[in-house]
This record gives structure tokens, C-alpha cells and sequence, in this order.
């Protein structure tokens, strides 16, 4: 999985390219804007870790000369700035998620790996929490290798709390993925597919346990 | 005194003073003036009868005078006429002629004998105005006394004088009121920059600091207000620029030391080390963070269309605290209203007030318990757990910084209540603390007042129940 680092910081860069090695990634570290613009322009890489403080250019340049050219290779920022309307900023710049630093190394992997994880990317595939794995394309749940069966909408709702394990997923959400705009739904139809889904992986003794956040939504986790 | 905080009508009230004064004293001394000229003309007229008088007076030989009045003039000073006289008197006052009865003068000679006299008579039937004039007849001084009753002259001049107010003397009232209008239609178009430049100084805030007032459209005598107005503007805005960017340096300067630390700690492999260093590293990170975002606050400031929802506030900020809370073995609810609670303020800021206020009811309540953010449709945001409370004695000055309540405990900074209080001040909210029936603390934040949704768009989102 090769990965584009853009980080001025030389101790933080090392140490994160160790981490990030040591995770699977193939990283090519750069430190200035510069230097990134060229590279990204001449290379492709499968995700990109930005600094939004670079020496030479704020790093949200980097961010548009890329999108600019059209080129939607995740992009994943760090950044000192904690403010709301700094992250607002990137977002809203084509950057497809944030870390504020400082940040566990666990963390950054997890989200690395969910961005890859998205439609169209590399990991798409297969999604794995605990000892329960979702083939996205034969629509098949395995918990601990066996196979489990659940209805398509099921599957559905577990894909989406899959693809962001370890955050909430609002009902919301989950309702309007499920049913196009002009279909009618009930008011509680997501809760009683996820009641389902957590009976049956209750049932079967799973490692992982989907929380429901009153008012919230839901969040699918490994057990403590 | 009065004093006019307009300098428009400063200039009317004074103007009006200066028409008072000039529509009464031009019109007098025009009056005046004319009176005058009349009076002149008058005396004119008298020196001329008694000229006409002296030149029908002959010297005869034997040293008399004679008097010989075409009929025309006798007419004229006739007793039935009435209203002209004449006498004519020698140098020691003798009559010589008259046209009064009974041999009478017009008037006593004046001791002083001066050449020429005018005065006015008193008489039962009005003033007479009356004249002794020194002729020189054959030799002779004669003095020839003429009067006239001045109830019954007939003179173009005197009606000029006596018609002058009521037919010309108004037109100086309007005249000068016109010209107060003009004035004050020049003066307002003179202060019209002014009053733009005030309108577009409305809009300077702390958010909008890059606005300057327009210098050159200014009358002179302004200018250099505006320049030094706006002077202080480019001095305000640096300040604020230097605020800012301190927060952002300052955060970089501290956030990135932690990151690397943050990470070597994540590589150890001694497990037990690495979790005690991790905690420690995290509560300097969440101190780092509340001093930021403190300073921050500092120089934040709300926009005047900012609209926030309470709803979308507090379901944002459980679902960021949700895997926490999951993680130490509790969860967050949000119960809300159908429709959205809007208010005046930023989400940002009230998100980060919810947060503090939920951070800190999970750091005080035991695992297997819940911490709800209830939205109340009348404009207020309540956090609700079940932890110990909040002791009446505490709760005055639980909102100080670093004050905290177990002094004992470690790891609380005791910043993020003094943060939620802040951000409750820059909205005009209130924080309060109250007990929860059944055990447990209910911070509510009140906001003054409620904005009403625009009808036709949230008609729209508000689902059909």
C-alpha cells in the first residue's frame, strides 16, 4: 500500500513513517508542499497523509492542486489547528478526513485503513471487525469463518456501521442509505434491523457488539 | 441652555434666531428709513408753501407789507378748508398776516430765531406739523409760518409709509425661511458622506476588522477624523490579527512536540510503560488543548447572522463523544424536539461548550450509567448524568478556572467548565447547576432568546408525524 507522507517534522516524520511501516504501509516521505505538488503529479499513490503546516506553503495547497487535477486520492490531514473552522476548511478543500495532533498511532491507522476501506478503494472488499468479516460483493456475513445469514437490508446496515467501526453511524444516515428519498419508511424499521443483526451476532457468541445511542444512532465495536 | 446634538439643527435653531431678529429689525428700519424720507419730503413741501407765501409778499413804499394770495392759495389756507394754515411775522413777533382767525400766529416766534424750524403742534384735532422759515422779502426778514394738520394729508409718500408692513413687510419672513430650507437641504448634502461612512462603520466588528471608512468622498474638515479613525482601525485589526495567530503558532508549537511524543509512547513495547506514559501524554495533550481553546475564545467572536441549533449541536458533539464514553463503559443519549431550537450563536463554540460539560459528567459518574443531552424546545441545553452532584456550597465557583472539586484526584484540569462559562457569556446564556431527581448534576445552559425558523424551508425538513 503505497502512501505519500507530507511532514516537515523530521522526528515525527521518522517515527511516523516506523509506525506506519510497521502497519503495512509503503511510505515515501516528503517535506516541504513543494515537493509533494511534484511528486503527486508525477506518481500515483494509493492515499496521502498531509501536514497542514509546511514550511514552505500551507499544506492545503498541496489539497488543491491535487483536486484540481482532479486526482481523488484520499487525502488524510493532519493538523495542529484544532478549531472547528480549520477542519471545515479542509473538508470543505476536498480533504476526506482529519487528525488533530497530537494523536495515537492506532488511531490514524484505523482511519487510514477506513478510507481505503471506502466504495471504489482498495479494501473494499472484505470488512473486518473482531471475528465477524462482510464480503461487500457476495453480500456474505462470516462470524469466526462460519457464515451467518441475514436479509440484503441487514447486511446493509451492517456495511454501513462497518465501514465506520469505532464511530457513530446516525439513524438518520442508516435510513436515508437504506431507502431512497421517495420510499416510505417506518419510523423504527432501523431499529428493528439492528435489534435483529445484534440478537442473531449475540446468538452466535461475535466479538463485536453494535451500541445504540439514544437520540445518537449507532456504533458497531469490539467487545472490551 | 439648550445644547443640539445636530450640528443640522444647530444651524435651523440658529438660523431661525437670525430670521426672528432680521425679519423684525430689516422691516424697522426700513420703516425707519422711509419715515425719514417722508419726513424730509414733508419739510420739503412746508419750506416750499411758505417760499410760495414770502413770494406773493410785497414791500410797499411807505415800508409795509402786502400780502396779495391768488385765489388758488387763499382757497388753500381758507378757515374752511381747515386743514393748511399760514402767518407771516416780522422780526419781533408782530402779525403781520394770518390765515387763522382772531389775528393769531401759527405758532409763538421761537426765541432763538433760527432761519429755519419745524416742529409739531398739538392740537385738539390731531398733530399739525408746522414750519417757521426766515424769508428775505424787499429787504426785510419776514418770518413765514406754515402748517399743516397731519390727521388730513393727502401725500403718495405717506401711504408708502403707512402700507409698507402689511404689503411688503412680510415678504422678507418667507424669504428668509426659503433660504433656511436651501441651507439645510446644502447642509445635508454636505454631511451625507459623513452619515455613509457612519452607516458602513456599523459594520466594522472584531469578525470584520478589514473595513475602512471612505476618505476621499469626505469634506476636508472631516478628514482628518476619518484618517485618524481609521488609523486606529489598522491598529485594532493588528492586534486582533497578533491574538490570532499566536493561538494558531502556539499550537503548533505545543501540539507537535506531543504528537512525536504521542507516538513514540504508541511504540513501546513494554505494555504497562507505554499505558502509563499514554495517560500522561493525554492529560498534558487535554490541558494544551483547553488553554488553546481558551486563548482561542479570547479572541472569538460570534458573527451577528450566526444561527446555531441546539438539536444538530448536541447530536454532533454525542456522536464524537460516543466511542469515548463506550470505551469507559457508558453512553450518551440525546433526546430532542421535532423541530430544530434555534438560536443566536455559533455552533462551533456551543459544541465545544457541550462537550466540556459532557467530558466532565463522564469523568464524574461510575461505568453503566448514561450522560444526556436533553434540547428544551424554549431555548435550553441541558446535560444530565448520574454521578454525585454538584454541592450547593461548590457550585458558585466550580465555573473558575483550574478550581477542582477533589483536590486530591489528578488529571481534571479544572479549565473546562471556566471554558463553558465563557462560551455562555459570549451568547448572553446562563450555566446553571441543579440536582437530578433520582441523584445526579443537570448543567443547563439558557439562551435569552429564540430565532424563529424561516417558514417555508423547514417546513419542508419537518417530518410528517
Amino acid at each position: 500500500m503505497r502512501l505519500l507522507l507530507v511532514e516537515d517534522n523530521e522526528r515525527f516524520a521518522a517515527l511516523l513513517r516506523r509506525g506506519l511501516a510497521a502497519a503495512g504501509f509503503v511510505i515515501d516521505l516528503l517535506p516541504t508542499a513543494e515537493e509533494a505538488i511534484a511528486a503527486l503529479r508525477a506518481n500515483r499513490f494509493e492515499i496521502v497523509v498531509l501536514d497542514l503546516g509546511l514550511p514552505d506553503a500551507d499544506g492545503l495547497e498541496v489539497l488543491n492542486d491535487m483536486r484540481s487535477r482532479r486526482d481523488a486520492t484520499p487525502v488524510l490531514i493532519l493538523t495542529a489547528r484544532g478549531s472547528l473552522k480549520d477542519r471545515i476548511t479542509g473538508l470543505g478543500s476536498g480533504a476526506d478526513d482529519y487528525l488533530v495532533k497530537p494523536f495515537a498511532l492506532e488511531e490514524l491507522v484505523a482511519r487510514l485503513r477506513a478510507l481505503l476501506r471506502r466504495p471504489g478503494n482498495l479494501l473494499g472488499v472484505a470488512l473486518e471487525l473482531g471475528d465477524v468479516t462482510l464480503d461487500t460483493s457476495a453480500r456474505q456475513v462470516f462470524v469466526g469463518g462460519q457464515p451467518l445469514f441475514f436479509s440484503p437490508r441487514e447486511i446493509a446496515v451492517l456495511e454501513h456501521l462497518l465501514r465506520r467501526s469505532g464511530r457513530v453511524v446516525s439513524k438518520g444516515l442508516l435510513e436515508s442509505n437504506l431507502y431512497g428519498l421517495s420510499q416510505e419508511i417506518g419510523s423504527n424499521a432501523v431499529e428493528v434491523y439492528v435489534h435483529r443483526l445484534r440478537k442473531r451476532l449475540a446468538e452466535v457468541g461475535a466479538s463485536v457488539q453494535i451500541h445504540t445511542l439514544r437520540g445518537v444512532g449507532y456504533l458497531i465495536a469490539e467487545k472490551r | 441652555m439648550i445644547r443640539f446634538r445636530s450640528v443640522v439643527s444647530r444651524i435651523v435653531a440658529l438660523h431661525i434666531a437670525a430670521i426672528v431678529v432680521a425679519s423684525i429689525c430689516m422691516p424697522m428700519a426700513l420703516y425707519l428709513m422711509l419715515r425719514s424720507a417722508a419726513g424730509h419730503l414733508h419739510e420739503r413741501a412746508l419750506r416750499e408753501q411758505a417760499a410760495e407765501v414770502s413770494r406773493h409778499i410785497r414791500i410797499g413804499p411807505d415800508g409795509r407789507a402786502r400780502l396779495s394770495l391768488p385765489t388758488t392759495l387763499s382757497e388753500f389756507y381758507s378757515g374752511a378748508y381747515g386743514r393748511a394754515a399760514f402767518s407771516v411775522l416780522d422780526t419781533q413777533g408782530r402779525v403781520l398776516f394770518t390765515s387763522l382767525p382772531g389775528g393769531q400766529a401759527v405758532a409763538p416766534l421761537h426765541p432763538t430765531g433760527s432761519p429755519v424750524e419745524f416742529f409739531t403742534l398739538h392740537r385738539k384735532g390731531g398733530d399739525v406739523a408746522a414750519a417757521t422759515i426766515a424769508e428775505e422779502v424787499g429787504g426785510r426778514i419776514l418770518y413765514v409760518q406754515v402748517s399743516e394738520d397731519l390727521a388730513h394729508r393727502d401725500v403718495l409718500i405717506d401711504d408708502i409709509v403707512a402700507q409698507f408692513f402689511p404689503k411688503v413687510g412680510w415678504i422678507t419672513g418667507p424669504i428668509l425661511l426659503l433660504l433656511l430650507l436651501i441651507d439645510v437641504v446644502i447642509f445635508r448634502r454636505a454631511m451625507q458622506p459623513i452619515v455613509d461612512a457612519s452607516s458602513l462603520a456599523e459594520k466594522i466588528g472584531p469578525n470584520r476588522t478589514g473595513l475602512r471608512l471612505p476618505q476621499a468622498s469626505m469634506p476636508r474638515e472631516v478628514e482628518p477624523l476619518v484618517h485618524a479613525v481609521n488609523q486606529a482601525l489598522d491598529r485594532l485589526e493588528e492586534g486582533y490579527l497578533a491574538q490570532r495567530e499566536f493561538t494558531a503558532d502556539a499550537a503548533h508549537e505545543l501540539r507537535t512536540p506531543l504528537a512525536i511524543l504521542r507516538t513514540q509512547v504508541d511504540m513501546i513495547d513494554d505494555r504497562e510503560l507505554a499505558e502509563a506514559l499514554r495517560n500522561d501524554v493525554e492529560s498534558m495533550s487535554r490541558l494544551v488543548n483547553q488553554l488553546l481553546e481558551m486563548a482561542e475564545l479570547e479572541a472569538f467572536v460570534i458573527g451577528d447572522d450566526e444561527i446555531a441549533d441546539l438539536g444538530a449541536v448536541a447530536s454532533e458533539i454525542a456522536a464524537y463523544i460516543a466511542p469515548l464514553a463506550l470505551a469507559r463503559g457508558k453512553t450518551v443519549a440525546v433526546t430532542e424536539p421535532r423541530r430544530p431550537v434555534r438560536v443566536r450563536g455559533n455552533s462551533d463554540a456551543l459544541g465545544r461548550a457541550v462537550r466540556n460539560l459532557v467530558e466532565n459528567a463522564l469523568a464524574h459518574t461510575a461505568p453503566d450509567t448514561s450522560v444526556e443531552i436533553v434540547v428544551d424546545p424554549s431555548g435550553a441545553l441541558l446535560v444530565m448524568d448520574h454521578g454525585p452532584g454538584v454541592p450547593v456550597a461548590a457550585r458558585d465557583h466550580i465555573f473558575r478556572r483550574f478550581w477542582r472539586g477533589d483536590r486530591r484526584r489528578s488529571g481534571s484540569a479544572g479549565l473546562g467548565l471556566a471554558i463553558v462559562a465563557r462560551i455562555a457569556e459570549m451568547h448572553g446564556a446562563t450555566v446553571t447547576i441543579g440536582d437530578r431527581p433520582g441523584g445526579g448534576a443537570v448543567f443547563t445552559i439558557r439562551f435569552p432568546t429564540l430565532v424563529s425558523a424561516p417558514p417555508a424551508a423547514t417546513a419542508q425538513l419537518e417530518p410528517a408525524a
